[in-house]
Parts: C-alpha cells; structure tokens; sequence
C-alpha cells in the first residue's frame, strides 16, 4: 500500500485533511462566502453575534466572520510558506550531514545544537523589535532562516541509518556523483520524515505567527488571525465582554492547528506501524473473543 | 565525565553566540545605532551617563574587534548596561526580579508537565491499542498542536472571567507588599494558577506523546520479553524495564523542547501579566529599551543553557552507559 | 515417549493481518524427554522462534495460537493456565536464551538486580540471600562475582551470554530454550558455550530445545532433531539416523547444501 492509500484509510489522516481542506477552501472562497469586506466599518462596535453579522463585529466595527475567513489566507500563506522554507533548510542540511559525514558534519551539527539551544521565541522577538512592524512576508522569512534546526537534527539522524544500506554502497561503487546519491537515493527513503517535518513546520510556522502578531510586531493593517488577537486584546474584549471578538480567532488557530497535528500523527502512524491506535487490532481481537485461539 | 565537560564548552560557545547576536544587530540595522538604542532616555541621560552606556555596549571609538571585545567583557563581568526607561536602574536589577518568577512559573509547570505526561505515556503504550490509549493520544495531540496564546487566552475567558473563580492578572495582589508571610504567599499561588494551569497544559500532550511513542519503540526489544519470560509482574516490566528505558529518549526530547516551553512562558506571561522574564521582554520591546530587550535575550540565553545542563545531569545519573563509559 | 517434559500437539500459530493470516506454525507436534538435548533446525521463517516463544506463551498481537493446539508442561497444558499461574510457571520451568544475548539484558539495571528481581518475585528471597545465591550461578558460568555490580554494557558479548545463562539457571527449570544462541558468536566461543551447556546438563539435569539454522553443529551436540519447512515439521528423528539416513527430501537438500572438504559428497538420496 502506498503512503496515499494508507493515508486515505486513517481516520486520523481524515479528519486532519479534512479540516485543512475547509480552511483552504474557505480562504479562497472568502469573498463568496461573506458580503463583506473585512476592512470595511460595517457595524457597531462590538455588536454581539446577529443574523447580519454572524459572529459579531470588533471595536472598530469591523465583521468579525469576515475577517476569520480573509485572515485564513495569511495564516494558510505565512503557514505554508515558511514552513515550506524551513523544511527545504531543514533536509537539504540535514542530508547532507548525515551523509558526508565528518568535518562538514560537525560544523552543520554544531551550528543546528547553537540555534537549538537559543530560545526561539524570545529571539524572534527581538529581531522583530529591531526591524519594527513585520509584514507577514517579512514574518515568513525570519520564521524561515531562523527554525531549521529541529528538522536537520531528525532528517540527520535517518539519513545515518539509510546511508549504511546496501542500495547506497552500491551506488557509491558504481561511481555516482554524492549529490545524485543524496538526491535520488536516500532522499526518496525520507519522504515520511520530510512529510512530518513539513506539516510540523507549517503548524509551527501558524502558531508563531500568529504570536507575534498578537504581541504587536506585526503590521496592524493586515488581516490575520494573529491580529485579530492583537486588535482584540487591545480593545480589552475580554473585560468589555466582547468574547466573540477574541475567541474566533482562537478557536480558528485551535482548529487548524489540530488538523495538521492529526495529519502529523497519522504520518508518524502510518511510517512506524507499532504507533497505531486502535483499527489494526480489530481483526484479532474479534478472533480472541469468539474463542478461536489465544496469545 | 568527558560527556559534560563538552556539554559545557558548548554552552559556553551558544552563549557567547547570543551576545554576538545582540552585538551584531543594533549595528545591523537602518540608522545610527547609538541614537536608536538610546533615544528612551530623554532627558535622564547626562552625558557621562550616555558615555557610561556607550562603553557597556562597546560603542567605543575603536575598531569592530575591540568594540566585540569590550561589549563581551560587559557581559561577563555582570554589566548587562542599565534600563534606558527606567534609567538608572541596572538591567541585572530589573531582569533578576524578573527571573525568579519566570523560573518559578516554568519550573514547576514543567515538573508537574513532565511528571503526569510522561506517566500518562506509560499507561497508553502499556494499554497498546485500548480506548485509554486512543484518547489519550487525542488529548495529547489536542493539547500540543493548540498555541499556548490560545490556550492562555481560553483560560482566562474560563475561569478567569466568565466563571470568575481565578484572578484576571498579576503575581499576587498588587495591593500586598512582597513577604514571606502565607498572605502574600497563598496570593502568589491564587494568582498563579491559571498561568500555571495553561503552562501545564500546553506542555502535558507533548511529554505524553513522546514518552507513549518511546515506549512503543522498545516494546520490541528482546530485554523486555526476557523480563516478561522471567514471569515478572507486568508492573515491573512496565516501570523497570519499559519506562525506565523510554526515560532517555523521553529526557533528551525535554532538552529540545525547552526553548518552545520557554516562548510558551512568554506569551502566557504576556496574557496574564504576570512579572516574569518574558513579560518584562515585551514591555521593553514596547518601550523600545534596547538595553533591557538586549539583556533580557542574553539571560534568557543563559538560563535556557542552565536547564540544559540540569537536564544534561539528570541524563547521566539516568543512562549508567555514560557513567562509567 | 513416556513423561516427557514438553508435549506439543497440533500446535497451530497464525499472525492475523488486516485482511489475511500468515500461517507460521502448521498443526506441529513433539515430545521433549527429560534431560534430552533437542535440535530444532531450519532455515529463517520457518517458524521455529514462534514456537520457543509459543512454549512461554510470549507471543503478542497479531499473533494468535489457534484453539486445538495444546503445549503440555510435565502434563500441564500452558495455554490454559490463568495470568497467575501462567507468570508462576515462567522461569521456575521453562527458561529461555534469546537470539542476542547481547541485548535481552536491561542496559540500565546492573546484573545483580536482573537476578534479584526474578529470585525475588518467584522465591520472595532478601536482598542479601538473592545475592550470595547469584554469585553461586556466576560460578556455573565461570564469572567471577564481583561482576555483579557491572552493567550490561560493561561485559563483553560472550560473558553477557555467560550471565543470561546464569540467570535462566536460577530457578532450576526443567527445560532450557536457547534460540540461535550462539549464532551472533565467533566459532570459539561458540563451542565454550555448547561444552558448558553440556556440564551444566550433566549436574543439573535439565532439557533443552536448541533452536538454530545450522545443522551441522546440531548433529554433534543433539540427541534428536526436528526439521522445519515453512511451518511444518517434517522429519524428527536421532540426531545420527538425520545425519546418515535422512527421510525427507527438504532434510536431504539441507545435507546437500553444506560444502565437504574432504571425501565424497552426500549424495541426494544416499543411504548406507
């Protein structure tokens, strides 16, 4: 079974699609979905959620529904393009360490064990101070050159185990250059841990986002889940009662990141079956019930 | 032995590392550095003061090497430079109240994190394939995939102010001076419990996970069928033979994931304003003290390197194979 | 076979998988007599370690024993007894070597504890007693006891196989299984081990089923063998009359694979 048909079988792998589908979806049919623009004041401040506005509106008077649904295409973008970034970073120098081995080796494992041992928050932070208010492009790229590390240290480790292979001396005897090795040898053995180092990066990359633009370094003009966080908690909404206008968010982040760690998990799943939950077993425990044999 | 005395070069090496940030970007950035880092002082700052901090900072008038040379030998030898708002106090001053709360906060989390997680890993990878287990792993998946901005967030609404059982912000009552007496203490524990009560959350998921995913890979391992052919209890296979062997990776996982339990800290400081190392780093990016922002990056560097070490220790008196190498 | 020690009838194991069952082991029956050496040989797959483990019942999902088959301990059918007995009956009868010694110790327990916990759990024995009684089986297996408060990791690989010895020793079961126990061993130290497996034999009186691919070495150290094919035994018989007048045609083609220095080579279908 390939890895696709696995997949499609794990209720995890579902409902993780699933979800992701819809916030796709939903980012790209935002504006059929919603009359309005997620800019514009269209309301009271901080009206309850109504019929017009089905989950009320911010202080500024803005739909606050409207706003979830554009701000889903940043969050998707930022999400999908740094962690795209971070993963290239991550198994490009992963493999290569693994695989050439010594001096390089050490200077990219030291490198990765520095960046690792720097909290990452905090040092976000303050590079973020430092430039001012970051459009999410610029959020993106940071995200991107600063978060490797953690995906050299796995692909790394595999790649040590793969290179010691059969299929990989013999390649190395007939001659084929190492970076055709690495490319078309090893890397095609990775693909599971590529795949969770990818999704992982992309929830990763959501969240912190999402965090740094609530703590105010993002650019406020932009639609985002992250600053409708920020906005929200500027605007006191929890003390003013607003709740809908900083929990729609939050429940957004919540859901989408629930669905790429169901995604995640069912990878993991799905490559390591002794991880698997449940539905495999089905079979034989039917079988021990009606008595036809024992362990 | 060997072991941590490389560890410790290393650390040394990565905090060095993070000083060299700080003493890159100022440098780095658009604009005069001195006027950007020192404009929050305003009228505070005498002249001798501005010098003061200018040498601090290594903004000496002095070739590139020896402007390194004289910030590094400010950060060793304690002269983290003093906070430009609220000037003159010594950044170590401002940073080290600050500190203390941080690390009662992340520590204990932590512990009781690592402490339930872990034992909830036991018992789902014991229990392989049973609803305990299938809900479990959702609960961990739930509870690690969620920000900790949400989750704090979340928390507060709860029981913060819908049901209203908990305190909205703060250490303890601002009302109360800092003793040791149980008013003051039983109000730090009041207050401290959302914030703890996020933390744990958002850490729970990921050592249970982790530990439950461990253990499964060893479950394989011909020590553990001897131990279960030597009619054994199952308890003692589980703990003595199972766990006790899933710890190790299950411990080296914790070191990776301490600068992610540190940026969780933060941003549950933020929200609960509560006084710790990673609220006191917002406040001063919002103020732009560049003093604080930069000594605040540097003791956070060290005290992450610090936990490091602490979990560097525990390895060896855990794994016997680096005891006696 | 008059009271043997182990009686395997229409032992039958499947591994169940999503949609279809590997059948291991297929309706296998044989008797193990007291203190008799038995050889169970075949090539990789054939379901041999499923049975070894069978006989403890250390099997674990997917693998399920099929109902009609029965393993019978001095009389006693293992597969009904409850968790209780089940965790009694462990190590006090039957005792087993695993593939790699080397790694059926815990790296992080020293090897005094790995005899306490099972002295301990079978006999209730103090700490102390536990002790004097494992440097007694070190002595069996010629190390020294000061060994005791080393780790796994601290013993060579040879000496590591020495003290699981030693442990399966403890309880003086009945039946010893050694699986493969000498395959991940240098010829030397091979032979050590078969020759101390031997004395040990000798003083204490135990079985053993000793489960390997290598039929040769088997010829010289079993009193019978046991060919395996595809989880079907298909020739049992004294060790000599498989070396001189194999049966089977698979039991003749292992023959005929094995390369002869000297002499003729045996042919397909020789008897003498």
């Amino acid at each position: 079974m390939t890895l696709l048909t696995q997949l499609l079988r794990n209720k995890k792998a579902m409902v993780g699609v699933t979800i992701l589908a819809i916030v796709i979806l939903v980012a790209i049919f935002a504006p059929l979905l919603t009359e309005y623009s997620p800019t514009q004041r269209v309301g009271r401040p901080h009206q309850a959620p109504s019929a017009d506005h089905l989950l009320g509106t911010t202080r500024l008077g803005h739909d606050v529904f409207t706003r979830l649904l554009y701000g889903a295409r940043i969050s998707l973008a930022v999400g999908f393009g740094a962690g795209l970034l971070i993963t290239l970073i991550g198994t490009v120098l992963g493999i290569i360490a693994g695989y050439k081995g010594g001096v390089v080796d050490e200077v990219i494992t030291f490198l990765t064990n520095m960046v690792l041992v720097i909290p990452n928050l905090p040092l976000l932070l303050v590079l973020a101070a430092f430039i001012g208010q970051a459009s999410p492009l610029v959020i993106a790229v940071i995200l991107g050159f600063t978060s490797w590390a953690w995906g050299v240290r796995v692909t790394r480790s595999e790649t040590l185990s793969i290179r010691q292979r059969d299929f990989v001396k013999s390649a190395e005897m007939l001659g084929e250059p190492g970076w055709r090795i690495m490319s078309f040898e090893i890397f095609p053995n990775l693909i599971s841990i590529v795949g969770i180092n990818f999704i992982g990066s992309v929830l990763f990359a959501v969240i912190t986002e999402a965090t740094l633009e609530f703590l105010g370094l993002g650019d406020p003009n932009t639609v985002s889940w992250g600053i409708m966080l920020y906005n929200a908690q500027n605007a006191s909404a929890l003390s003013v009662g607003a709740w809908w206008d900083i929990l729609t968010p939050c429940f957004a982040l919540a859901v989408l990141g629930l669905g790429l760690a169901l995604i995640n998990f069912a990878i993991d799943e799905i490559a390591n079956p002794r991880l698997r939950t449940g539905g495999m077993l089905a079979r034989w425990t039917g079988l021990i019930r009606r008595g036809e044999g024992t362990l | 032995m060997a072991f941590l005395l490389r560890r410790v070069v290393f650390y040394l090496a990565a905090f060095i590392a993070a000083a060299t940030i700080n003493f890159f970007l100022p440098r780095l950035m658009p604009g005069d550095p001195i006027q950007k880092m020192f404009a929050g002082a305003g009228s505070d700052l005498s002249l001798e003061n501005l010098n003061a901090l200018k040498l601090t900072f290594g903004f000496i008038d002095a070739p590139i090497g020896e402007q390194y040379l004289a910030y590094l030998k400010s950060v060793f030898t304690g002269d983290l430079g003093r906070s430009v708002r609220f000037f003159p106090l010594p950044v170590t001053e401002l940073l080290g109240r600050a500190l203390i709360w941080t690390v009662g906060l992340v520590g204990t989390a932590t512990l009781i994190g690592f402490t339930i997680g872990t034992l909830l890993g036991v018992m789902a990878a014991w229990r392989r394939g049973t609803r305990f287990d299938t809900v479990i792993s959702l609960l961990s998946i739930f509870s690690s995939s969620v920000p900790a901005v949400v989750v704090s967030l979340i928390t507060l609404f709860a029981f913060g102010y819908t049901l209203g059982w908990f305190p909205n912000g703060y250490a303890a009552d601002p009302m109360l001076d800092p003793a040791w007496g149980w008013d003051y203490i039983s109000s730090v524990l009041y207050h401290g419990t959302l914030p703890m009560l996020t933390m744990v959350i958002v850490l729970t998921g990921g050592f249970a996970v982790t530990m439950r995913n461990n253990m499964i890979n060893l479950l394989g391992e011909d020590y553990i069928v001897m131990g279960r052919a030597k009619g054994l209890s199952d308890r003692g296979v589980m703990l003595w033979y199972a766990a006790r062997n899933a710890l190790l990776p299950t411990v080296s996982a914790l070191a990776i994931s301490l600068g992610a339990v540190l940026g969780g800290s933060l941003v549950t400081e933020v929200v609960f304003n509560y006084p710790g190392m990673g609220n006191t780093l917002y406040q001063a990016i919002l103020a732009r003290d560049y003093p604080v922002i930069q000594g605040a990056l540097l003791i956070m560097t060290a005290a992450m390197l610090t936990a490091n070490f602490v979990v560097d220790l525990s390895y060896v008196l855990l794994d016997p194979r680096l005891k006696r190498a | 076979m008059s009271d043997p020690v182990l009686s395997i009838r229409n032992l039958s194991i499947d591994y169940i998988g999503a949609t279809s069952d590997f059948h291991a082991v297929k309706n296998v029956s044989f008797d193990i007599g007291k203190g008799e050496f038995f050889g169970l040989a075949g090539e990789s797959g054939c379901g041999k370690s499923t049975i070894a483990f069978a006989i403890s019942r250390l099997h674990r999902p997917p693998a399920l024993i099929r109902s009609g088959s029965r393993i019978l301990l001095d009389g006693r059918d293992v597969l009904t007894l409850d968790d209780q007995a089940l965790k009694q009956m462990r190590w006090r009868e039957v005792a087993m070597v695993f593939q790699s010694a080397m790694n059926s110790l815990n790296p992080v327990l020293s090897i005094e504890r790995q005899f306490y916990d099972v002295l301990k759990t079978h006999t209730g024995m103090s700490r102390t007693e536990a002790r004097a009684r494992a440097a007694e089986l070190l002595k069996l297996v010629d190390i020294p006891a000061d060994r005791l408060t080393a780790y796994p990791h601290q013993l060579s690989g040879g000496m590591r196989q020495r003290v699981v010895i030693a442990i399966c020793l403890a309880l003086n079961p009945k039946l010893l299984i050694m699986d493969e126990p000498t395959t991940a061993l240098d010829v030397v130290v091979q032979r050590e081990i078969l020759e101390r497996i031997h004395k040990l034999r000798q003083e204490l009186g135990f079985s053993v089923l000793f489960i390997t691919h290598d039929l040769a070495l088997m010829v010289q150290v079993s009193d019978r063998i046991g060919i395996m094919l595809e989880g079907e035994l298909v020739e049992v018989n004294d060790a000599q009359a498989i070396y001189r007048t194999p049966q089977h045609d698979y039991t003749r083609k292992l023959w005929a694979s094995i390369p002869r220095l000297t002499g003729k080579p045996i042919a397909e279908g020789a008897t003498q």
